[in-house]
Formats: C-alpha cells, sequence, structure tokens
C-alpha cells in the first residue's frame, strides 16, 4: 500500500496542486453485546479506503474511495482537485497553511493482549458473568453488558515528503442495569455512561474493570432509585465525579476551544465559540485553581496518538493555567491566525472523512484533596454521580446535565439518593466557582468513544483525565 | 451504480457458496458529496465513494454478522467466512425468528438522474448565488449543501430479493449578523426541489429581525415551534420511545400506556416509508416492506416500530424497521416520520398568539433526562422572537427549554397546513416532515447571553 501512496503523491506533484496529502487507513472491529445473559449481537467489520486533500487555486478539496485499485485512485486525485477548483469560485484569499516539520516514522500504541485473538467465549462469558448478576433482582426489567475493539492501520503521505505509518488499537466496556416497578423506570451503568470506558490499548483495558465487583451495587443503586426522591430545586454547593467531570470539561472546554469552531467554520450544525480570539490569554475562564492541558501522549488513553491526520506529532499543550485562558486546539489551517504552529489536533473519523480540530486527552489537572475530606469539608450539597443527559448552547455558555443518581450532602457526610438530578449553569461563571479539586489517586483518564462534529458527523475517540470537582452556588433540579 | 442485475447476479454468487442454515447480504453503496461553507465562502468540499456489505448468517440457530466495504468477491467470500466463524462461536439463540421470507414491494420512485449528475461546480455556483444574496445585507453565511446517489440492495437464502437506487440532496443554511442569525433548510430526492432563493431570503429575514435581541426571563410561555424546531424534538422522541427496544424495557414514554390519551387530539405522529412529501423508502435492512406505522394517533398512543427480532418478543409481525445490523442491538427504527398538518397558515398562527414566543429551531437537545415522561431540554437558536398582539415584535436573546413533550403537546393549539421536510443523519433514506406547531405551555427553565 505505501508503494500505491507514493505513486499518488507523486502524481498529485505532476498536476502541480498546491499541497495534498493521502490518507490510507484500514480499520477492523469488533463489537459484541449481551442483554439479559443472551447474546445480542456479534459483529466484526473491516473498513478501509484511501481519502485524498488537496490544496489547488488556493483552495480546499476532498475525495476518497474504497477502491485502492491504481486506476480509481488516480481517478479520486482528480476528483479532489476538480473539487477543489470548484471550491475556490468562492474563495476571498488562498488559504494559509502553517510550515510544519515533515515526518518519516513509525507509530505504534501500548498493546500487551491483542483483542481479536482473545476468544469469544472468554469474552461473552464474562459479559453473561455481569448480567447474571445485574438481573439479580425482580425489579430489574434489563440488563446488559457489551465490549468494543478497534485495530487500526493508518498512513499518511503528503506532497512535503512525510510518511507516516501508525498502528493503534482500542479497547472499551460497559455494562447497564434498568430497574422497573410498574411505574417508575431507572438505569445504572458501569464504569461510565455512554459507552462505557475505552482505552488505547489491548484487551487488558477491559480486564482491568473491575465489573463483577461492581455489579452488584449498580443492581442495588437502580432498584434504590425507583423509590428516590427527586432533586430538589435549590442552588447550593455540588461535588462532581470523575466520569461526569469527563463529560464537563468535555462540552464547556474542549469544544469551546477548537479553534476551528472559535473561527466559525463549524457554525452551522455544531455552533460556535465564545471563547473568541479577543479573549485569548486574558479570559479568566476559572479559579485560579483550574488548570486544563491537551496531552495526547498519555500512555493507554483514548485521545493519544503517535501523529495527527495533518502529519503533526503528538503534543502536550496547557489550554488553562491558573484559571487563565492560554491555549487553542489547532490546526496547520488555523494556527497562523494566532501567530502559532499547529499544536497537532486534526484527526478524521476514517479514510473517508476530512480532518476536523478534534481534542485529544483534555485534562483537569488534580488538585490535593482527598475525596472524604472533600465531602467531609461540604456542609450541605449534592454529589452528582455519571452523567445521564447533556445539553449545551450553540457558543458553549449555558449547559445543563443530568445524572443517573446524586446524593445529598449533609454535615459532611452523604446521606439520601436524588433521582433525575439536574445541574445548569454558564461555562465561566461555573469554572470560577471551582474550589476543590480531588489529588492524583483519584484522577483517572475517562476515554469517550462518540465525540460527534463536523457534516457528514464525524465520531472521535477522545479521553479526559478528572478527579472530583466541588463548585459553589450552582443551581440544581431544574427539570421542570 | 451497480445497477439492479448486476448487484443481484454478484451477491446470489456469494450466497450460493454459504454453508450456513440462512443467509443474508446487505449491500449499501453511495456517492456522497458535501459543500460546507462559513464566513460566507466555500472551506470544505468533499466526495466520498464508499459501500457496505453486511453478511448475517444463522447455523445451527447460532447468529453472526460481518461486514466489509470491499466488493471484490474475494473479499465478500472472506466476509462470508468471517461472519460463519463469529456465528460458531457464539451460544445458541432459540429467539431467533429466521430471516424473513420473499415479500412484494410496492412501486416507489426515489432516484432523480438529474440530481445523480450534479457537480462539484453546479453546487459551488448555488453556494455562490446565496453568499451574494446575504452579502448584499451585509450578513455572513454558514452551511452546507450536500447531493448524492446511492443503492441498497438486500438478498437472503430465503430468496427475499429486495433493490432501490436513490438520490438524496440536503442544504442547510445560517445568515448572521453580529447579534443574531437566522435559519433555513430543505431535503429532498430532487436537487430541483431546493429553492435557494426561497431559503436564503427567509434566513435574511429572520436576521434581520432578529438583531438587536432583548433579554426576556425564563418561565412558561405560550410558543409557536416551526418545522425546524418540531423535527428536533421528534428526533429525540424517536430515539427515547418510538422504536421496539425503549419500548420493551419500559423506557418509552409509549411503554404501558398503548391506548391511552397522552396528548391532545390534534398531534398525531407516524412512520410512513412510502408517502411522497417526503423523502421516500420503501423497506428495511431486513428487506421487509414499510408498514405505515402510528405512534401517536389523535393524541392517543398507538404503537411502535418493530423488526423481526423485536417483533418476536412481543408476537407480533415486523413493521419493515430494521436497522443495519451493527445497529441491530439498538432495536428498530423509524426513518421516515410524520406529523400530520393542521389547516391554518403559519401566519395566522402567530397571529393567535397574544404573548409568547416563536422558535426558528433548536440545538442539541438531550431526552435522556426522564424518559418515562418524554423530559428533553435544549436551546433555541437562529431565531428566537417575541410574539405580542399577534405579531413577532423583536429577536430576543436564547433560552434553554426543558420541559415534557407529551405533557406540552396536551396544550397544542394549531398546527401549521404548511410543512417542512428536515433531515437528520439518516437524510439517504428518509427524512423528518412536519408542520409548526402552536402550544399554550411550553417551559423556558434557563437563559444564555446572547
Amino acid at each position: 500500500m505505501q508503494d500505491k501512496l507514493s505513486e499518488l503523491i507523486q502524481y498529485l506533484k505532476s498536476r502541480n496542486v498546491d499541497y495534498a496529502d493521502c490518507r490510507f487507513e484500514r480499520k477492523e472491529s469488533e463489537s459484541t453485546s449481551v442483554t439479559d445473559s443472551k447474546v445480542d449481537s456479534a459483529f466484526r467489520q473491516i473498513n478501509m479506503g484511501v481519502g485524498i486533500r488537496v490544496i489547488a487555486n488556493g483552495a480546499w478539496g476532498f475525495a476518497a474511495s474504497a477502491s485502492l485499485r491504481p486506476t480509481e485512485l488516480i481517478k479520486t486525485a482528480n476528483r479532489a482537485i476538480q473539487i477543489a477548483k470548484a471550491s475556490a469560485i468562492t474563495k476571498k484569499e488562498s488559504l494559509r497553511f502553517a510550515n510544519q516539520e515533515v515526518f518519516k516514522d513509525y507509530y505504534k500504541s501500548p498493546c500487551k493482549i491483542d483483542p481479536f485473538t482473545v476468544s469469544s467465549d472468554e469474552k461473552i462469558n464474562q459479559m453473561v458473568k455481569i448480567c447474571d448478576i445485574l438481573k439479580d433482582s425482580p425489579k430489574v426489567k434489563s440488563s446488559e453488558a457489551s465490549m468494543t475493539f478497534y485495530k487500526m492501520k493508518k498512513m499518511f503521505y503528503s506532497t512535503e515528503g512525510a510518511e507516516i505509518v501508525q498502528d493503534i488499537v482500542e479497547s472499551g466496556a460497559d455494562c447497564s442495569v434498568v430497574a422497573y416497578d410498574g411505574k417508575e423506570a431507572q438505569k445504572r451503568s458501569f464504569p461510565n455512561s455512554l459507552g462505557g470506558n475505552y482505552g488505547t490499548a489491548g484487551y487488558e483495558f477491559v480486564k482491568g474493570i473491575d465489573f463483577v465487583g461492581n455489579a452488584e451495587r449498580i443492581r442495588e443503586e437502580a432498584v434504590q432509585l425507583l423509590n428516590a426522591e427527586p432533586c430538589p430545586d435549590t442552588e447550593t454547593t455540588i461535588i462532581v465525579c470523575g466520569p461526569q467531570m469527563a463529560l464537563q470539561v468535555h462540552e464547556s472546554c474542549g469544544h469551546p476551544i477548537e479553534l476551528d469552531r472559535v473561527l466559525g467554520t463549524e457554525i452551522s450544525l455544531a455552533g460556535g465559540s465564545f471563547m473568541t480570539i479577543d479573549k485569548f490569554k486574558k479570559l479568566k475562564y476559572g479559579s485560579d485553581i483550574v488548570n486544563i492541558t491537551a496531552d495526547a501522549t498519555i500512555p493507554m488513553a483514548l485521545g493519544s496518538f503517535g501523529y495527527d491526520d495533518e502529519g503533526v506529532k503528538a503534543q502536550r499543550t496547557p489550554i488553562i493555567k491558573k484559571g487563565k485562558f492560554v491555549g487553542y486546539l489547532t490546526s496547520r489551517e488555523t494556527a497562523p491566525i494566532i501567530n502559532q504552529r499547529s499544536n497537532g489536533t486534526m484527526r478524521a473519523d476514517g479514510w473517508n472523512n476530512i480532518p476536523l480540530i478534534r481534542m485529544t486527552n483534555i485534562n483537569l489537572e488534580p488538585g490535593s484533596w482527598e475525596l472524604d475530606d472533600l465531602i467531609a469539608d461540604t456542609k450541605n450539597g449534592i454529589f452528582f454521580d455519571i452523567n445521564k443527559s447533556w445539553s449545551i448552547d450553540d457558543k458553549r455558555l449555558n449547559f445543563q446535565f443530568g445524572v443517573e443518581a446524586a446524593w445529598e450532602i449533609k454535615n459532611g457526610k452523604l446521606g439520601k439518593m436524588y433521582k433525575n438530578a439536574l445541574y445548569t449553569g454558564i461555562t465561566p461563571e461555573f469554572w470560577n466557582s471551582c474550589d476543590a479539586i480531588c489529588n492524583k489517586k483519584h484522577w483517572k483518564v475517562w476515554g469517550i468513544p462518540n465525540c460527534g462534529k463536523g457534516e457528514p458527523m464525524q465520531t472521535a475517540h477522545v479521553a479526559h483525565g478528572t478527579a472530583p470537582t466541588r463548585f459553589r452556588n450552582i443551581k440544581v433540579g431544574v427539570s421542570k | 451504480m451497480i445497477g439492479e442485475k448486476k448487484l443481484f447476479s454478484k451477491l446470489e454468487k456469494v450466497l450460493a457458496r454459504s454453508k450456513a442454515d440462512e443467509t443474508e447480504i446487505i449491500y449499501f453503496g453511495d456517492m456522497n458529496c458535501l459543500t460546507r461553507f462559513a464566513n460566507s465562502y466555500i472551506h470544505q468540499n468533499i466526495s466520498v465513494k464508499n459501500s457496505l456489505i453486511y453478511f448475517r448468517v444463522v447455523k445451527d440457530k447460532r447468529v453472526g454478522v460481518a461486514s466489509t466495504n470491499s466488493i471484490r468477491e474475494l473479499d465478500l467470500k472472506q466476509t462470508l467466512e468471517n461472519a460463519l466463524e463469529i456465528a460458531r462461536q457464539q451460544p445458541e439463540k432459540p429467539d431467533f425468528p429466521g430471516l424473513p421470507k420473499p415479500q412484494k414491494y410496492k412501486t416507489v420512485l426515489t432516484f432523480d438522474e438529474y440530481t445523480a449528475s450534479f457537480t462539484p461546480k453546479q453546487r459551488a455556483m448555488k453556494v455562490k448565488q446565496i453568499i451574494r444574496k446575504s452579502s448584499e445585507k451585509n450578513f455572513t453565511l454558514a452551511g452546507a449543501f450536500s447531493s448524492g446517489f446511492g443503492e441498497i440492495a438486500v438478498v437472503n437464502s430465503h430468496g427475499l430479493k429486495a433493490y432501490q437506487p436513490v438520490t438524496f440532496a440536503s442544504t442547510n443554511m445560517v445568515v448572521m449578523s453580529d447579534d443574531s442569525s437566522g435559519y433555513a433548510s430543505d431535503t429532498s430526492r430532487n436537487v430541483a426541489d431546493l429553492d435557494f432563493d426561497n431559503m436564503a431570503n427567509r434566513a435574511i429575514e429572520k436576521c434581520f429581525r432578529s438583531q438587536n435581541p432583548i433579554e426576556i426571563k425564563p418561565g412558561k410561555y405560550e410558543v409557536i415551534l416551526e418545522p425546524a424546531a418540531v423535527a428536533e424534538i421528534l428526533e429525540w422522541l424517536n430515539y427515547i420511545g418510538l422504536g421496539s427496544k425503549p419500548f420493551q424495557q419500559q423506557m418509552s414514554f409509549l411503554s404501558g400506556k398503548i391506548g391511552k390519551k397522552i396528548t391532545s387530539g390534534k398531534i398525531s405522529i407516524y412512520d410512513d416509508g412510502y408517502k411522497l412529501n417526503g423523502v421516500p423508502f420503501p423497506f428495511d435492512f431486513e428487506g421487509v416492506p414499510k408498514k405505515k406505522v402510528m405512534f401517536i394517533d389523535k393524541g392517543v398512543a398507538n404503537g411502535v416500530v418493530y423488526d423481526s427480532v423485536a417483533a418476536a418478543k412481543d408476537k407480533t409481525k415486523s413493521t419493515g424497521h430494521a436497522v443495519t445490523p451493527n445497529y441491530a442491538h439498538e432495536g428498530a427504527s423509524g426513518l421516515n416520520i410524520y406529523m400530520a398538518p393542521g389547516k391554518k397558515s403559519l401566519k395566522n398562527m402567530i397571529a393567535d398568539v397574544k404573548k409568547g414566543i416563536l422558535v426558528t429551531r433548536f440545538h442539541y437537545i438531550n431526552g435522556f433526562i426522564d424518559t418515562r415522561n418524554s423530559v428533553l431540554t435544549g436551546m433555541t437558536r437562529d431565531g428566537t422572537f417575541l410574539v405580542e398582539d399577534g405579531e413577532i415584535k423583536n429577536g430576543i436573546k436564547n433560552l434553554r427549554f426543558t420541559d415534557s413533550m407529551m405533557s406540552a403537546f396536551k396544550t397544542t393549539q394549531s398546527l401549521s397546513k404548511e410543512t417542512g421536510r428536515v433531515s437528520s443523519w439518516w437524510s439517504a433514506l428518509g427524512c423528518m416532515t412536519v408542520p409548526a406547531v402552536h402550544l399554550k405551555k411550553f417551559n423556558f427553565s434557563g437563559k444564555t447571553d446572547f
């Protein structure tokens, strides 16, 4: 395949394009789900092709094809050039593309146990065992467990001379239980909702999740939720647990720092950002203890890789430093606008999509608190567990999150459980009310395998390192 | 395009080699072209040619699914072997009802030559036309315009054979000033149906009229939801309540309520794959013809859509709403969803409002808060207006709504006779076709700064 890409690059050079890159990707995926201890679906997919991105007449064109025949690849390259020339019909100025170090390299993500070599029996038996525990109550309506694995071969060649090959393996799993009493239905998930937890790692990642040790707990919590009180409508102190903090960081920091979004290129669908360029290095985004970094180099984290889909090496970049907004996620096209070089965040959802600026691992750096001390230090408040619902406005200011379960905090202790709990806020007000973050011991990276952006919609695999975090004077329980 | 005859021949050749008890092959190939624009120029422009081929096999009551995107005979044979291998590794599924038997299909036109041959230059010229219109008002423009073609085939070892060629075209546009914006969109099987001038005029007018927005307090208001807003609500209601899985899990707002009145009698919501004023498609990914399914019939909860597996569980028949096998565990889903229109014009509906809010569109709706009570939340965007004494007065800053939609639909005053077609992520297969809805009470729970 590398020879075909080299020939394709030579052809594109002969067509005198301003720039071109060719990206081959082969993605093998396997997904198995078990419902009520029976296999619900078992699916394996192989998907491959080549995407060709071209700058001609100062504008972009992209064409992609599943066929790898040399004649088809040439046709696809010609289509990309034709499209770029059509794009140029509306151009205001030729696009600028930041200089970039050119790499010839190979990267392999960490993987101890290739998940595609583990027998179906082993995977299914584990999921059945989890479901057996989850369904062991007359109040349980359904129980589910699933595992998903990806194996990707990526090749990136450019007219600048880049030749990068990457092998990446990702693994993830989840389980959930629905309790029902004839009137009410409530769901609990583990280790996270929205597909569970994922890592750029092999089967060892899934083996490291203690499903069996937590299945009984979430089953009982789902049953308890049937009789739980609704979350009261009030303004109070909240402690947000790690996985919910991951989504909080994702929606209220990760998306608004994408420089393409800031510049308006996603406005019609996903929206814009309040973190506009005039606020860069000026905005007090959060309190002094808030430090957020974009770090694509964390081993086994789902947002880690060797090189992005523009051939830029993975990096660690400060985003929020002592509460101040200091960094964007950038690309080769957007970085020059803030007089920087790309920090390597352009990723595409497969060969058949163009790369967009995507989150890597956007992490809220740990603080100094023990969780027990943090709860004990909170006189009155609510503890919010993992996510159930999420919504945020198109500039990423007004957000509302719902969780599967919440608990009252009274005189420094966890009390009764609340159902259908929500909290809401305005992003910078919320982060400036942050007064405590738990320490490294409670800090964990949460892989999110379904971050949507772009048109047609692309799904990115990203992650967030977080620990339980406290915020003051937050509006909660606003369901009606 | 491979074409019906050649495609059937190719798939049946592979089918004949299968050693499974039952075998199904689904083919979905397309050329999807999309031109995106922002800041009044084209910034992304793509053309993707791809195909997906799914094999579902049943061997000794064990089911396996595998897929490839290569149509080379060698890869098809290998994928069939992969599906068999997966099936061999599974425990038995005694509840599996078997693959569908051969079906009869009504003819429905879903392909348009002009749309199939639409070029990147033609798309760029349409975009240029609407950029010029918005620039004349000193507004900027963003949006997307897609067109494409494809073909879908389903064959199985019982002799079932279904084939349908399709074309699709969609556009959406946001016209923006410094403090306001306006939105318009449309979708069709035929690119000539998309009236770019008309859409641009509507979006420009909304942008113009919503300048200098005033702030209003959250609370319960009378509202008129335009078709794009109604469609976004229906998209979520479909996801959390109109398919077989949430219904069977008792998580749907229809669970336990069939036969009961749950909204105003003015509300009817249904799925119809054959209706021509939407984006029709005649069969599902098991090759079963789509039946018209009433979800809510004149306010009364009526039913949900099924695939063959979910139907067997509820001892009923498939309604023809199976999704592709990789998403089968999510249950059946409606893709051609309609809300029955009313008799009033949108203009007359606005004239009926003493004090209320007109919503063009919602952003980032989420419906997982309390699915049994159909509680949704989301933000308004791109044209939110205060209506007083039957007239649009001012643009207002955007608001968050949080409300039970079945409760809100109980307060339905009227529906517009005009309907809008609103595309979703499944635009090759269907869309939402809905009117504007006038509700007496709708809960806005929060506000934002713009």
